[in-house]
């Protein structure tokens, strides 16, 4: 296939499973909660809706940085996208374009002008410092596969079995970073609903929405390919099902963690995941 | 026309042809990259802009204050 079509492709899947399973998420959440909640493409038709809806731009707003900044996270997404499912390419560009995603949230929190944003900003830095030690995983999986490469490693786990059961807690670690992006979960300090929308108050509504949709469809795949691997479209289909629907019952069933505890539950949890991979790596 | 609907207009037309470019001329992998990486995003972000509803005159005053400086 052209390559560009591969590309084309692959955003517009990532764009639909995502805002589908986003839809999904707000379902389970909201049927625990025991309310109808709304339909599953909700997340879908609201993207379309805010495409068509009037964007105000603040007089605080520092242009053309704060139109700038939205396509930043959209440029990230895609780019995702391309070392992904597209390439298979290695984990560490993952790792950039993470990096990159946090300090987006930083500078679309402060670009607005709002004080929401600008309180989403900060928190933006909080987060950084628990996640990010999260992405010791990484390392964890150079010491077991040998390899940062996506394609190396399902190769790997063909031959020897999921990474899902030789380190656990890699898993874990990276199943955290997961949570922590998805809406209402306990990590999500920089959308509190306590800052209104946090870093993307005021921002253009339906274009960050389309980026959110495909970073949540990449985590899942990233999290599908690296601890299981191996999986044909209808595998890669149902896990992230599975994991979405996990992620909903714990969203629905925690509140949103304040700042401190959030950091300090994910640095704990990225601890314990380092020092026992490590010690079951070495028996 | 204002000046944002000229320019998403420009960006959008921009970015469809060297999408189609690609797709159709099939130049070498790091210029496909290169086209995907820009032009996808700016596609869409310029599609954005000129689709949304667009208000009265005298209210856009009143949509661009901030309501909450001097917190």
């Amino acid at each position: 296939m052209n390559l560009m079509a591969n590309i084309l492709l692959n955003v517009t899947i990532a764009f639909l499973v995502g805002s589908i399973l986003l839809g999904f998420q707000r379902k389970v959440m909201a049927r625990i909660q025991m309310r109808p909640g709304p339909p599953i493409i909700q997340h879908l038709l609201h993207t379309f809706k805010f495409f068509l809806k009037e964007s105000a731009f603040p007089k605080t707003a520092a242009m053309p940085f704060y139109i700038a900044i939205t396509a930043m996270l959209c440029v990230i997404w895609v780019a995702a996208v391309i070392v992904g499912p597209v390439t298979e390419g290695s984990l560490l560009l993952f790792f950039a374009i993470y990096a990159i995603h946090k300090i987006v949230e930083h500078n679309a929190g402060s670009s607005s002008g709002s004080p929401y944003g600008k309180l989403s900003c900060v928190r933006a830095v909080f987060s950084a410092a628990a996640e990010v030690p999260l992405f010791a995983v990484l390392i964890i999986i150079y010491l077991k596969t040998g390899t940062m490469i996506l394609s190396s490693i399902v190769t790997y786990q063909n031959q020897h079995g999921a990474l899902l059961l030789s380190i656990p807690l890699a898993a874990l670690m990276f199943f955290v970073l997961i949570l922590s992006k998805s809406p209402y979960s306990p990590f999500s300090i920089t959308k509190g609903k306590d800052i209104v929308s946090g870093y993307e108050t005021e921002h253009l509504r339906g274009y960050l929405m389309f980026s959110e949709s495909i970073s949540w469809y990449m985590l899942l795949w990233i999290f599908l390919t690296v601890f299981i691997g191996g999986l044909n479209p209808v595998g890669y289909l149902i896990g992230m099902v599975i994991i979405t629907a996990f992620v909903a019952f714990i969203n629905a069933l925690t509140p949103i963690l304040n700042p401190n505890h959030s950091v300090m539950t994910q640095v704990t949890l990225a601890f314990i995941g380092i020092v026992g991979s490590v010690i079951l790596l070495l028996y | 026309m204002d000046q944002l609907k000229a320019v998403s207009w420009f960006v959008f037309i921009i970015s469809v042809a060297s999408i189609l470019y690609a797709l159709i001329i099939n130049p070498p992998y790091w210029i496909v990259y290169a086209i995907s990486i820009v032009f996808i995003p700016l596609t869409i972000l310029s599609f954005g802009l000129l689709s949304m509803a667009k208000g009265k005159k005298e209210e856009e005053e009143d949509k661009r204050r901030e309501p909450f400086i001097g917190y």
